[in-house]
């Protein structure tokens, strides 16, 4: 299977921002899944609103928590 | 009693009968001793065996019983954890060369209730490399072999603990999970593994992977023992400022077998994708034992678990890269192939799609909570949609072309762990391998109690969590 076009650029952007070279085959093959991770968050656009400030996660862990054990 | 005997006593069990005068805490360390020498060698569990500790620990608790000393509710019941809870001046691997030799100053909240409980401490076990992968697959110390087909996997990254516990090593073992990590080995050795609440448990002194996902919790044989164990170490931790404040119920007394009237959910998207038909016989199996209790079930499909499931893929990857930064750089072959490889993948994901996954976190649950929750108990979901897969078809040092089935294996379990909730995987029946299929069971935030009673009530009616890979 062809390597994704998004493939070297992307190493070139690790290298230039955390400095970190693609240590092997295996992180570059795996490198090709953000195509889909890419796709999915494109399909959640939208959702994530303006926020005056951020959403607690910590508060819906409680919010949600069981009330009946 | 015999060693081989002893052996068959699930955690309570051990305990109970040590505090009621009829086993010593010798005879039960004795028991680990011989049936470690008897079968590790197939499994490869170990890191650290302290042999001398253990039983000058167990000669001190049989002394103390014998003065009429109370030692706790794990009284005398020796266990082996996995090797990344420091104990203050003991080396913890982390399953890892670059931490071969890394001795902490400080030792883990729970390992410190472990001790004040009773339990005897002999010792580590063998891990994924940094709690990072689904497999068992070790480079440094060798691969944790399934004991019921040591050719396949054993489910990662509590490999050691799953193995340990299928066994018959010890009868309970701390595991961590940031994406399945106690519920993956469970589902594949056929033990019982509870990943928590995230926040019920302290993780101070615990190797981190993901600050947002990581979790502390039990694998053990019977979900009364996750009870017992889980009472011992939840509750706020003044040295971990984002453990929970909620008050710790006594999650034994909510055994009482009684699931009439319950409603739950199994959800269609997602968790059943691409299931295997030995899998799906299982599932649908245990589903009709908990029909049979009077437990009415509902299929069902949440419009929340795009967004769950897309974002899941985000937190943690982004989390375990940051913090191995340094020696991504510094001293990048001193990881395993597949490790290195999958943290190289964080640090492709931008702040602001870190950031978005994070902020979602909370409107997410509050979503799953109100679809898949709202009027039913539980959530049920097969732990693996596949068998236990072999070493050799998940090694990614091998083949990187194995890469798509070593990340499929969390599939089911890492939702969970976005969203924080309470979630046990229970033996649920063999495949036609015979490797053991798990049964996963959630429900809402702090809900271990109603989820040990499904558990436990499940377990009155099976026999799964019984069978001994060396009888």
């Amino acid at each position: 299977m062809a390597e994704p076009k998004l493939v070297l650029p992307t190493m070139d952007a690790i290298q230039r921002w955390q400095g970190v070279a693609v240590p092997n085959a295996a992180a570059r093959h795996g490198l090709a899944d953000f195509e889909a991770l890419i796709a999915d968050l494109e399909k959640l656009r939208g959702e994530m609103a303006f926020e005056e400030e951020p959403a607690g996660f910590e508060a819906a862990l409680r919010d949600c928590r069981d009330k009946g054990s | 009693m015999s060693p081989d005997v002893l052996s068959e006593l699930s955690m309570t069990e051990a305990a109970d009968a040590f505090a009621r005068g009829e086993v010593t805490a010798r005879a039960l360390v004795e028991a680990m001793l011989h049936r470690l020498g008897q079968h590790e060698a197939k499994v490869n569990s170990l890191i650290r065996l302290d042999r001398e500790d253990a039983l000058l620990a167990a000669h001190a608790a049989d002394k103390a019983r014998a003065a009429g000393q109370k030692l706790g509710p794990l009284g005398g019941v020796p266990m082996l954890h996995k090797d990344m809870y420091y104990r203050e001046g003991k080396v913890s691997t982390c399953g890892s060369k670059i931490r071969r030799d890394f001795v902490p100053p400080v030792t883990a909240t729970v390992l410190k209730r472990l001790d004040a409980a009773g339990a005897i401490d002999a010792g580590t076990l063998n891990m994924a490399e940094f709690a990072q992968n689904p497999t068992g697959h070790n480079a440094h110390f060798g691969d944790v072999m399934n004991p019921w087909n040591g050719a396949h996997c054993t489910g990662g990254s509590s490999s050691g603990s799953g193995a340990a516990v299928a066994a018959r090593f010890v009868t309970a073992a701390l595991g961590s999970d940031t994406g399945g990590s106690i519920r993956l080995p469970a589902a594949m050795c056929g033990v019982t593994g509870l990943k928590p609440t995230q926040t019920r448990v302290p993780r101070t002194g615990v190797m981190p992977l993901s600050f947002s996902a990581d979790n502390v919790g039990p694998l053990c044989r019977t979900a009364r023992d996750a009870a017992r164990f889980l009472s011992v170490i939840a509750g706020a931790c003044p040295n971990d400022p984002t453990s929970a404040r909620e008050a710790v119920p006594d999650y034994e007394a909510a055994l009482t077998g009684d699931l009439r009237g319950m409603r739950m959910a199994v959800v269609e998207p997602w968790f059943l994708d691409g299931i295997e038909e030995p899998v799906a016989l299982a599932f649908e199996a245990a589903i009709r034992v908990l029909q049979g209790l009077g437990v009415r079930t509902e299929m069902i499909s949440p419009a929340s678990m795009h967004g769950i499931v897309t974002y899941t893929a985000v937190v943690s990857r982004v989390e375990g890269a940051t913090i191995h930064q340094n020696w991504m750089r510094e001293c990048p072959g001193d990881y395993a192939t597949h490790l290195s490889a999958r943290i190289y993948g964080g640090y492709a994901i931008p702040g602001t799609a870190y950031l978005e996954a994070v902020s979602r976190r909370g409107p997410l649950l509050r979503a799953f909570c109100a679809e898949a929750l709202e009027g039913f108990d539980a959530v049920l979901t097969p732990t693996l949609r596949t068998r236990v897969p072999t070493r050799a078809e998940t090694d990614i040092d091998a083949d990187p072309e194995n890469w798509a089935r070593f990340m499929a294996l969390s599939a089911n379990t890492r939702p969970f762990n976005y969203l924080g909730l309470p979630t046990v995987s229970v033996p649920a029946g063999f495949d036609d391998r015979g490797l053991p299929v798990g049964l996963q069971i959630a429900t809402r935030p702090f809900g271990e109690a109603r989820l040990l009673r499904i558990a436990d009530a499940f377990q009155r009616e099976t026999d799964w969590h019984k069978r001994n890979p060396f009888p």
